[in-house]
């Protein structure tokens, strides 16, 4: 039989998810999803929209705390992350639409762990940890542990997310993500990209390349970083590093694109996105969200 | 299982018993009796059921209604206030903004929380705030100049 | 921009719709509740083609809260259809395509109606599928209709095979003409299907009351809706009321008998009222209405100088699996392969050829948009072999006053010179542009459609006037415009007037919103009405004067004498009691004589009467890395004769390009090899949003002519829908240096024209 509370503390939502009630909410995933008959939706459900100390974005040591109900367009307003953790910004900039962003939460994207979340890439390049708490307990876990595949987490069944947290970024560190856009609203992610990358002295000394929607979890690539790690972030580099992460890729051919233009879309994107994390680390101005700004780039 | 509730539409409390799954679009339409607010699609591409929720635009098809209890929750019934007509929806009128007018209700909702949150937003600041409203008759032209109108006269 | 800034001022008088659409108190289909209603789910095929064995309806109807349960065994055995009668409202014997319904289900709720549908328990056989509509007319392949001879048709249909409609436009020696050509120039594209996509999704409500139904349904053609339903169910009309609330939208999605004899039979064998509302994915898969897939070869030869000598034209169709109202595509195909322009020499072939794909029907300007987007291309290669300017070209070639069409019929006053000229100023053709930036311009033209209509105007003992009408409102505000009208010839003020409209019962027949007519013939039909009744309120104010008819003038909601205004009765005094009643229909214009010169085919289409002309010209950017286009800026210059309401005229243009934007970039259906649609939802199939919607200008070329409308009008609505993919198109092409030759140009195929260019 199908029931509803609505939580007020955190206590209170974890016990009822330990109970077998699923959270909820903004609902943006969760409804639509039992509307067009993927999954029905669970008979019990927990509303955590209104528990306090699941809100806001605060800055903690010298990174940042986002609460696990920090919407789209709370992160898009927010001044430190549009200019330290500028990927992120364009990533929420995009998703669906201006009531998804003013509904949509961190945390509901994070644990729905779709290989085409917009805003993974930048979680993962910033090094992100999420916090859980269960039953027994909280823990903290890297984001890089956390998804296992489209729709799986590390977390229980008893878990609830409780904030992500984001480590500061070294001084002269710029970052993108850019996305095929077909249109310039309510796309869902074919392919994408994230770089972040630390320039000092006109040399790259950290790069962070992630894929997005092209691989069954979003990841960063190892041989991509590498390519662009210790050079001086010029053209040809660039371009090396792009090659790499879509060799990185492993995409599927659908409805939405085939494999072989996804693959050739990878360096793109990546192409894109490493420029204009560069270009920012080297104070350059690109607007975000840096898809639409980079469209023809 | 049913459940007891009150939603507050439109400044009205409305006690509803209702199926702890059932959409916020499907309780204001079919149980309190509001359908202005219309259905165009099943998975918040079209717009046409736009609503506000405390002045925030959501898509109320994809929303459970349950969650809107002690909130404010505005529909298209509720723009006018006392007056015969909003600004805005004169405005829709006087610049050819409104054809069939079935997604002009969500076009509503969605250009009125955008004006209470910038009163003078630029085109495109329009443009994108309007893009999860589909429309297929106006070409979205007269509707922007509406919106543009309504501002700069509010 | 002065014509911009004249589209962007406000009007003083508003649709008279327009509150009720604003406030959220009009009523929808959907939006309507009867007492005692129930609700309607279809159960559909299970395949694209399969014969059916059995069907088990009994699980269904033991579902607690099911009130009916019917298949095509419950109902007469009746055909029905436009040329051809070729379909049953449920599916008999077998299912040829996947939205066919094989039975239907009425319960308390719609959760119960869904799972009684669900527990219908069907046998099938399947059948090969034939999907490809170019396989489909092979020697030996699988026949969708197999039976086809044995069905109704008219007496003007050639069928064969699959071949549901065979259609030539023959003039001159193409082929020796074609040898004769300085350069001769070869192309052939393909489009993908598309959709309507009206943004209210189809509800039907129906009710008994004794042997009388009345049926509040979402459609444009109300009319067409109560013939069919009497013709299937073998009631009378007379017993049949359709009643359209509000339409939210159509684009010709809601043309043709739709679900309302279902719904019907239904409410009949439940005893109560039942509602039909549509989801999203059953408004794209279930609907018999969606815009054709058409291959297309062009051949044309031409001379140096730019005179077009010969066209040759082979367009293959998909007709889907039923003929419905959309019998006529294949010939007004072949009319846009010719195009507005001047040639000698033609042979045009088309075949509409039956598959079991999602039936294809009028979808605004239907099969016009995808045609010109072929032959515009075609066009363009063609100015390219001759190495001149393609707008050159084009004022070289196209039709002028005292030419002969295609199909021989001699052209008055057209203005499309007149609109090339306007856009190409308009867009500023030939400006420096960066390299990825292009403009494109292409032309088209769309004919008027003649219909019998009737209207009644009558005078309300006050004053005010009822005007009513079987025309339908679609949304365009074409209805929404005739106060304005009427009021112009009586003297009175719009808001005097209301609008009694969509109802069956109230008003006489009309065509419906279909083929942009409803100013051309229901406009005529209703200013002859209220021509009647200024007639006959000279009558009575001369009697009641003393004065000569001749001497007096109706202004201000009075008749007066001419120069003496003091001397005056008012029309409210004229009425008595409400005893003035004005009725019209206005003469019918006649379509030109022509002669298609082939034999076959000839289905009404074969000449175009006072045709719409049109050109556009689209500025594009695209990016060559991902192949993703964004069309910035469309001119429009349209030729529709005299513009009676230039807002609404406006509103259709604009809304018709960002229409068309889609159709060029991202609306296409795609199937499976099994018939099945891979994208029925609004997340991919990607409608234009305002994000994306390009600045567009818009100007009027008014020319009066013989054969228009009510006051030199001619239609608006559809030809905006046919030269913005062309165009489009064309600027891609100048800035890849390739053509792509599939539409819609999505990313992709634009992406992979440019890598096959490199």
């Amino acid at each position: 039989m199908a029931s509803f509370t609505s939580a007020t503390s955190v206590e209170e939502a974890v016990g009822a998810i330990g109970a077998g009630a699923r959270p909820v909410a903004g609902g943006t995933d969760l409804v639509v999803g039992s509307r067009q008959g993927k999954k029905p939706l669970p008979d019990a459900l927990v509303a955590i929209d209104r528990i306090e100390a699941l809100r806001g974005i605060s800055e903690q040591g010298g990174g940042l705390r986002l609460g696990a109900l920090a919407s789209h367009e709370e992160i898009t307003a927010h001044a430190t992350i549009l200019s330290m953790y500028t990927a992120l910004a364009d990533a929420s900039a995009i998703v669906g639409s201006h009531a998804t962003r003013a509904n949509g939460t961190i945390g509901g994207n994070v644990m729905n762990a779709s290989p085409a979340m917009d805003t993974g890439g930048a979680l993962l390049c910033f090094g992100a940890t999420v916090t859980l708490r269960g039953a027994g307990g909280e823990r903290e876990v890297p984001i890089a542990d956390l998804w296992t595949g489209p729709g799986a987490t590390v977390a229980t069944p008893d878990e609830l997310l409780v904030s992500v947290d984001l480590p500061e970024p070294a001084a002269g560190t710029g970052s993108a993500y850019v996305r095929l856009e077909y249109r310039r609203q309510m796309e869902i992610a074919v392919v994408g990209a994230t770089a972040v990358v630390t320039v000092n002295e006109g040399s790259v000394t950290d790069a962070r390349i992630a894929i997005t929607a092209l691989a069954p979890t979003i990841h960063r690539v190892a041989e991509a970083e590498q390519a662009l790690t210790g050079t001086d972030g010029g053209d040809a580099a660039v371009a090396a590093a792009a090659r790499a992460a879509a060799a990185g890729s492993a995409p599927i051919g659908d409805v939405r694109a085939s494999a072989d233009y996804r693959l050739a879309m990878a360096e793109v994107v990546a192409r894109r996105a490493i420029a204009g994390a560069l270009a920012r680390a080297r104070g350059e101005t690109i607007p975000v969200p840096a898809s639409d700004a980079l469209y023809g780039a | 299982m049913k459940v007891e509730a009150t939603l507050n539409v439109n400044g009205t409390d409305y006690p509803v018993e209702i199926d702890p799954h059932l959409s916020l679009l499907r309780a204001v339409r079919d149980e309190i009796g509001l359908t202005g607010s219309k259905e165009g699609c099943d998975d918040s591409e079209c717009g046409a059921c736009m609503m506000m929720l405390d002045g925030k635009p959501v898509n109320s098809c994809s929303y459970l209604a349950l969650q809107a209890e002690g909130r404010q929750v505005t529909t298209v019934e509720g723009l006018a206030g006392n007056e015969e007509l909003a600004p805005l929806q004169r405005a829709f009128l006087e610049f050819g903004g409104v054809q069939c007018g079935f997604c002009t209700p969500g076009m509503l909702v969605s250009a009125s929380s955008l004006l209470s949150a910038n009163p003078d937003p630029s085109e495109d600041q329009i443009r994108i705030a309007l893009a999860g409203n589909l429309c297929r008759c106006t070409g979205y032209d007269n509707i922007v100049r509406a919106v543009r109108s309504a501002a700069s006269a509010g | 921009m002065t014509d911009t800034d004249t589209a962007s001022a406000p009007t003083a008088f508003l649709r008279p719709d327009g509150k009720e659409k604003v406030t959220g108190s009009g009523r929808y289909t959907a939006d309507l509740t009867l007492t005692g209603q129930t609700y309607a789910k279809f159960r559909y095929a299970d395949y694209a083609h399969a014969r059916i064995l059995s069907i088990d309806t009994t699980k269904a109807k033991a579902l607690p809260g099911v009130v009916a349960v019917i298949t095509q065994d419950d109902l007469p055995d009746v055909r029905f259809g436009g040329f051809v009668q070729d379909r049953t409202l449920f599916a008999k014997d077998v299912v040829r395509f996947e939205g066919e319904i094989v039975a239907g289900v009425a319960a308390l709720t719609p959760e119960i109606a869904a799972q009684a549908a669900a527990m219908i328990e069907v046998e099938y056989e399947p059948l090969p599928v034939v999907s490809d509509f170019l396989a489909a007319m092979e020697p030996g392949a699988t026949l969708v209709h197999p039976d086809l001879e044995s069905y109704g048709k008219d007496e003007n249909i050639v069928a064969s095979g699959n071949t549901m409609a065979y259609h030539t436009i023959v003039k001159g020696d193409a082929d020796a003409a074609m040898a004769g050509a300085d350069v001769v120039v070869k192309g052939r594209y393909v489009s993908d299907s598309s959709q309507g996509v009206p943004i209210e999704p189809r509800a039907v409500l129906a009710q008994w009351q004794g042997d009388q139904v009345t049926i509040w349904s979402s459609t444009q053609v109300p009319y067409a809706a109560r013939a069919g339903v009497a013709q299937t169910l073998e009631v009378p009309e007379a017993n049949v009321r359709i009643v359209v609330p509000l339409l939210g939208g159509g684009f010709g999605a809601k043309c043709d008998l739709h679900f309302e004899a279902q719904v019907a039979a239904l409410a009949r064998a439940a005893k109560r009222p039942v509602k039909l509302v549509f989801s999203r994915r059953e408004e794209f898969v279930a609907i018999a209405q969606r815009r054709e897939g058409i291959v297309m070869e062009f051949e044309t030869g031409v001379t140096r100088d730019g005179r077009l000598v010969s066209r040759r034209s082979k367009l293959v169709l998909d007709k889907g699996a039923y003929c419905g109202e959309g019998g006529f595509l294949g010939q007004m195909a072949a009319m846009h392969a010719c195009g507005p322009y001047q040639i000698d020499n033609i042979f045009v072939e088309s075949h509409l050829n039956y598959t079991n794909n999602q039936p294809s029907g009028s979808v605004r300007a239907p099969t016009a948009p995808q045609v010109c987007w072929g032959l515009e291309q075609h066009m363009d290669e063609v100015a390219r072999a001759i190495d001149m300017d393609p707008v050159e070209l084009r004022r070289r070639t196209l039709i002028e006053a005292g030419a002969e069409g295609p199909t021989r019929q001699i052209f008055e006053e057209v203005g499309i010179k007149q609109t090339l000229e306007r856009a190409v100023e308009m867009i500023g053709y030939g400006r420096d542009l960066p390299d990825d930036e292009a403009i494109g311009v292409a032309v088209g033209w769309w004919p008027c459609m003649p219909a019998p209509s009737g209207a009644y105007v009558h005078v309300n003992g006050d004053g005010s006037g009822t005007i009513v009408t079987g025309a339908q409102e679609n949304g365009s505000g074409a209805v929404m415009a005739m106060p304005m009208f009427v009021a112009e010839e009586l003297g009175m003020r719009p808001e005097d007037f209301t609008l009694l409209y969509q109802d069956t019962a109230a008003a006489n027949w009309d065509m419906g919103s279909c083929g942009s007519q409803t100013t051309f013939n229901s406009g005529r039909a209703i200013l002859a009405a209220a021509a009647d009744v200024r007639e006959q309120l000279l009558d009575a104010a001369a009697q009641e004067l003393e004065v000569d008819r001749e001497d007096l003038e109706l202004a201000e909601g009075a008749v007066r004498v001419k120069g003496s205004p003091e001397r005056s009765v008012t029309i409210a005094d004229l009425a008595g009691a409400g005893t003035i009643h004005g009725k019209g229909s206005g003469d019918v214009p006649e379509v030109p004589a022509g002669d298609t010169g082939g034999c076959v085919g000839r289905l009404g289409n074969e000449t175009f009467l006072t045709p719409q002309l049109i050109t556009q010209a689209a500025h594009v950017k695209v990016d060559r890395a991902t192949g993703v286009v964004r069309v910035l800026k469309v001119a429009a210059a349209h030729d529709s004769g005299m513009i009676l309401n230039r807002m609404g005229a406006d509103g259709q243009v604009i809304g018709g390009i960002v229409m068309g934007v889609g159709l060029a970039l991202s609306e296409g259906t795609m199937l499976d090899d099994q018939g099945h649609q891979r994208n029925p939802a609004l997340l991919d199939y990607k409608l234009v949003t305002c994000a994306d919607a390009p600045q567009i200008e818009v100007d009027w070329i008014q020319i009066p002519t013989s054969g228009a409308g009510p006051r030199g009008s001619k239609g608006v609505g559809e030809p905006p829908q046919v030269p913005t993919a062309a165009a489009i198109a064309n600027a891609i092409t100048k800035v890849l240096g390739t053509q792509v030759r599939q539409l819609p140009m999505t990313p992709e195929r634009v992406w992979s024209a440019t890598q096959a260019a490199e």
